[in-house]
């Protein structure tokens, strides 16, 4: 077999003991790698109906048929579990060297269940498994974790690690690795309900691929066309550059999604940011684009979804508040949106008589600070704030649900749905909760081939199409910043895959697996009790207009309209 | 007619915005491709390149060179992809 071990590690932290178990060829071809692979390997552990923090909930790292490769961007990996935040099918994915070592162990996945008797780092050396005491550990950022144990193992190994929100069991814990994030959903709650502090790996187990010569000149190709205009956004002012553009459309989620629009935008845009401060862009190992602008002198990586979720959305325009905030974000170890919109929406029930803590407002940088401290530590306020906002709008009542910024539970990340109306779809019907990475529907809001204020039935092939890349980029694993680059995507893609594995795959072969792996994940949903309720936005999307432009208005029926058609159109 | 830059090309025009006169989409890029040489690999001839995307007043995105304009409109240039 090309471009797969063809087998998984199976690992129960409870007794240590470890199993390499095959995947069959066929099922690597049909779910290919990352999300893909994690929703069937999850999917065959059958704990779907479970709780996502027990024992034998199982958490997932899984690798791709590119990753180790010359081609750009593909140093990834997919953590996929049951999220403790939304109870549905989640998949995180992170940069870096994590993956290409993970793959080096010799598995195409690595499959975690149990709980370890004491706080612990699991260990996989080239294939070989053991548990080693991290008390020691306990309480640090993930930063300094990984160099402790690198430290400690040997500068060749490779860590991903929680910080002290996921021992916290906080709901929106991240799993972090060399400064990225698998942010979304929970992971690093369930890698702590696990006892486990974090993953160390290493090997030299390396896949071949079936036509060398020909992946080296397409890595070469992409990697010369992964430089040109459609990444310049990117390399030159990264994801940040977003929020002029959004506020002047009035697209910028401000104060809990009361406006599209906020006063203090050009103080948080990177034109303003980089001028007094230190700047210095990365990128993950293997990755030509370097999409990572890092702020001034404690190294703050700056990307929209933080700046709006931290800044905007909080209504705090001060840049530095903003940046420790995210720093801190980070030194904790929990999802900047996540953390953002559950704050937000707290400060909205505070200014709203609804919870009785009235040094929680909007515009205050010290309150913010002072709240993701609380989550961190899960004290006071603090450990309602870390169930998430769904959670605490049912603790606080008086039909707070209406305004808790969230969908399946997962806070809505800096795309004002009333004025993306394709969006609105995408984040409404996607499986694990509202998603701008798992559904791309933006890009349509932001074209010509629709009105974003005004979707009709026309718009959901759209969403469908970009859930579809974004399921297949998932599973490769490609970047999506990458996507721009490509010509005819399906078909550039299968002459990838096919120099890596010898598969003779077709675009529709492409098309059709991507469907499969969007219900490989809407399966996982149904045997965890979704209904049809959840395909839906709050109340708020749907009933209250965007006070900065009033002419965007999505209804319940029309929502209700696009997401019967997508389902019809998805054939379920 | 106003024409505003977002992202990439605000930082290639190194203005926020700029006054121009044209009558359709086309004319304004090739006057722009023409003035702000920095912009001129992003305008394809009369065609914006694909990378980069224009707005009728915040309203309609647009692509086809024949747009026409009123000077009374702005166009907003900004990067195709709204990835964040």
């Amino acid at each position: 077999m090309f471009g797969y071990h063809g087998r998984f590690l199976r690992i129960d932290v409870s007794t240590g003991s470890a199993e390499r178990l095959p995947v069959p060829e066929s099922v690597l071809r049909e779910y290919l790698g990352g999300t893909g692979l994690g929703a069937w390997l999850l999917l065959r552990e059958g704990q779907a109906s479970g709780d996502p923090l027990a024992p034998s909930s199982p958490l997932i790292f899984a690798f791709s048929p590119l990753v180790g490769s010359p081609l750009t961007t593909t140093a990834k990996f997919a953590v996929v579990s049951k999220s403790p935040l939304t109870d549905r099918f989640n998949d995180a994915l992170a940069g870096s060297g994590f993956a290409i070592a993970g793959k080096h162990t010799g598995a195409d996945a690595i499959v975690i269940v149990g709980r370890a008797p004491e706080l612990s780092a699991l260990v996989i050396d080239n294939g070989i498994v053991r548990l080693e005491p991290a008390g020691d550990l306990s309480g640090l950022p993930c930063s300094a974790a990984e160099e402790t144990l690198r430290g400690r193992l040997g500068a060749d190994f490779r860590i991903a690690s929680i910080g002290p929100a996921g021992e916290r069991l906080v709901r929106y814990a991240t799993i972090s690795h060399d400064g990225r994030h698998a942010g979304r959903g929970g992971s690093g709650a369930v890698l702590g309900s696990k006892n486990l502090k974090a993953i160390a790996v290493r090997g030299n187990q390396r896949c071949d691929w079936a036509d060398p010569s020909g992946l080296v000149a397409l890595s070469r190709d992409l990697s010369k066309r992964s430089f040109g205009p459609a990444t310049e956004k990117y390399r030159e002012l990264g994801t940040a550059s977003n929020m002029l553009a959004f506020n002047r459309f009035g697209t910028l989620p401000t104060r809990n999604f009361q406006s599209g629009s906020f006063e203090d935008a050009a103080r948080l845009s990177p034109e303003d940011l980089r001028v007094p401060r230190d700047r210095a862009r990365s990128g993950c190992v293997a990755c030509t684009i370097g999409c990572e602008h890092i702020y001034g002198k404690n190294g703050v990586r700056l990307e929209y979804e933080s700046l709006f979720a931290l800044g905007s959305l909080c209504g705090i325009g001060d840049p530095e508040a903003v940046l420790a905030a995210i720093g801190r974000c980070d030194d904790l170890g929990i999802d900047t949106i996540s953390t953002g919109g559950t704050i937000a929406f707290a400060m909205e029930c505070v200014e709203r008589g609804l919870l009785d803590e009235p040094w929680l407002r909007f515009g205050d940088a010290d309150a913010l600070v002072r709240a993701i401290d609380l989550i961190g530590r899960r004290e006071g306020l603090g450990a309602q704030l870390a169930e998430g906002s769904r959670r605490l709008a049912h603790s606080i009542g008086h039909d707070s649900i209406a305004f808790a910024p969230q969908v399946k539970g997962l806070e809505l990340p800096g795309y004002e749905p009333r004025a993306l109306q394709t969006m609105a779809l995408g984040f409404a019907v996607a499986a694990r909760g509202a998603d701008h990475n798992r559904s791309g529907a933006y890009e349509v809001d932001f074209s010509e081939k629709v009105d974003r204020r005004h979707a009709t039935l026309e718009n959901v092939q759209f969403a469908i199409e970009t859930e579809d890349k974004a399921a297949l980029m998932d599973s490769l694993i490609l970047c999506k910043f990458l996507r721009g680059v490509f010509h005819d995507f399906h078909a550039e893609v299968a002459d990838i895959l096919r120099s890596v594995t010898g598969w003779n795959v077709t675009p529709d072969e492409l098309r059709d697996t991507a469907r499969r792996i969007v219900r490989a994940k809407r399966e996982f949903n149904l045997l965890a009790g979704w209904t049809p309720a959840e395909d839906t936005l709050p109340e708020r999307f749907l009933s209250t207009p965007l006070p900065n432009d009033p002419s965007a208005v999505l209804s319940r029926e029309q929502l209700g309209d696009l997401v019967a058609e997508y389902h019809r159109q998805r054939g379920w | 007619m106003r024409v505003e830059f977002y992202g990439v090309s605000r930082q290639r025009a190194g203005v926020g915005e700029l006054e121009v006169t044209a009558a359709t989409l086309g004319q304004l890029l090739t006057i722009l491709s023409s003035e702000v040489p920095a912009l001129s690999d992003l305008i394809e001839g009369d065609r914006l390149h694909p990378a980069l995307a224009a707005s009728l007043n915040g309203d309609r995105f647009v692509r086809d060179p024949h747009t026409p304009l009123d000077d009374d409109d702005c166009v907003l240039l900004l990067s195709a992809d709204a990835g964040g």
